[in-house]
């Protein structure tokens, strides 16, 4: 084994620890034990603060500038919502959408009305139901939004479909996944610093690359109990009956462990157990104050 | 014969009385939070009684965001998030049965060969799918469109602040 491949290896176990560990919100780059590391950081990707407008070019090059171009000390809006494009983009092409235009005309509505609810209503938001018979549902940073066929066969009502996309929304809204690729982001630079020269290409493509994983891996289970106690109250203020998504977790955790199409979702989510425990103990007593809301059963699009 | 027939059906209907007595008394819960029992799924049914946290009860139907529970020899319903469901979570008997029969409990087949849908490894080996990508942008809705769907629904935006409380016990 030479020193390159032992250097990636314990990069990503780092990775994976930082990950583990919840070290989500702070800013400090993990490996940043020195100084020097810190500066070579800034270095590399500190640069521009701005894009610069691409009218002329056509759509894919513009689209692959800016994900070349990327601050990843302090990404902006365009770069956020330009990384959450490439991971979406990337998710789709493990699982294509359903071929149901109302369906996805559907979906797209109750989520942004969710939307619409939270702090980030400027966001461009896009939903999607994808062509898998999986449990699960993807959020990307800049407001993309997906779930699976599979997760949206066994909801019963658009309460239940605007908690979980509540969920989903909120993960957006604290930037969780961003925050995750930006950590990886920082530490490629810094090892780049130490041993290699990666282009700043290579370390967005990285980055993306880990987000369209932990768009389904791990975030901190602390980032998965906060979209859940947000994502309720999203649906709550969007008029909806605020027990859609504890009735939707209430029904995983219905499904086995050894179920193959929650794989996935227990791999990378605390036990639905856990989530409704935690649910219970958030929101106290605090739920039971919001009264009157819309379950909406009929209303909720039939697949075909 | 009528005779047979009738012993068979007493004995088809002592079957599923012992099957469905069974799986009832399977299904119990922890109470997580103190609340009140009430006589029906609704808010403002009567109070019948009063659950403490960490008692243990018997799980008797699901309605809505209610659940039907019977506590130290009360009937009555409360809240979904009053009470953890604990019989299908972890590594218990459901779950070897399942694998010991193939089924899950839902009755759907499971996989106990690895075949998994979507893996982490699918997304890490997955190709950016720039068309599938602009399809799903080309249904993105504005928010006023969302907001005349709402109200075409009764839905109206409500104000409530997010929930305070601690996040990790």
């Amino acid at each position: 084994m030479n020193h390159r491949l032992l250097n990636k290896n314990l990069l990503k176990q780092a990775v994976m620890l930082a990950i583990c560990s919840g070290m989500m919100a702070g800013t400090a780059v993990a490996l940043d034990l020195k100084g020097v590391l810190k500066d070579a950081v800034n270095e590399q990707l500190g640069g521009k603060t701005e894009q610069p407008a691409q009218a002329n070019e056509g759509q894919n090059t513009s689209a692959q500038d800016k994900l070349a171009n990327i601050n990843w000390k302090n990404p902006s809006q365009e770069d956020e919502i330009a990384v959450g494009r490439n991971v979406t983009g990337t998710i789709l092409g493990a699982a294509p959408l359903v071929n149901d235009a109302k369906l996805q005309a559907y979906v797209n509505k109750v989520g942004r009305w969710v939307a619409s609810q939270s702090e980030r209503t400027s966001l461009p938001w896009h939903f999607g139901v994808i062509d898998s018979t999986d449990v699960n549902a993807f959020a990307a940073p800049g407001g993309y939004v997906l779930i699976t066929k599979g997760l949206y066969q066994r909801l019963t009502s658009e309460a239940q479909l605007a908690g979980v996309l509540g969920h989903e929304i909120a993960h957006i809204v604290q930037r969780h996944h961003l925050k995750v690729m930006q950590k990886q982001a920082l530490m490629d630079a810094g090892t780049s610093f130490l041993k290699e020269k990666i282009s700043k290409n290579k370390i967005t493509q990285r980055a993306v690359t880990t987000g369209a994983e932990i768009s389904a891996r791990n975030l901190d289970k602390r980032a998965e109990y906060e979209a859940d106690s947000m994502g309720t109250v999203l649906a709550a203020r969007a008029g909806y009956d605020a027990y859609g998504l504890a009735e939707v977790l209430q029904e995983m955790e219905l499904l086995g462990n050894n179920d193959g199409s929650v794989a996935l979702l227990f791999q990378t989510h605390p036990h639905p157990d856990d989530r409704v425990a935690q649910l219970s103990l958030v929101s106290g007593d605090q739920i039971d104050k919001i009264s009157g809301g819309k379950t909406l059963e009929n209303r909720l699009y039939k697949l075909k | 014969m009528i005779k047979r027939s009738m012993i068979k059906n007493s004995l088809l209907g002592l079957l599923t009385a012992l099957a469905c007595s069974s799986a009832i008394a399977a299904e119990t819960g922890v109470v997580l939070k103190p609340d009140q029992l009430r006589a029906d799924a609704f808010s403002d049914a009567k109070v019948v009684g009063n659950v403490t946290k960490n008692d243990t009860v018997d799980i008797l139907n699901k309605k809505g965001a209610w659940l039907q529970i019977k506590s130290t020899g009360k009937t009555g319903w409360v809240r979904l998030l009053t009470v953890k469901r604990n019989s299908a979570g972890g590594n218990n008997v459901a779950g070897v049965v399942g694998v010991a029969t193939g089924r899950s409990g839902t009755g759907k087949v499971v996989s106990t060969t690895g075949i998994r849908g979507l893996s982490a490894e699918d997304l890490k080996t997955a190709q950016f799918n720039e068309a599938e990508t602009k399809k799903l942008e080309s249904y993105t809705v504005s928010a006023d469109e969302a907001k005349q769907f709402a109200a075409s629904g009764g839905l109206s935006s409500r104000q409530y602040p997010y929930f305070q409380g601690a996040s990790q016990p």
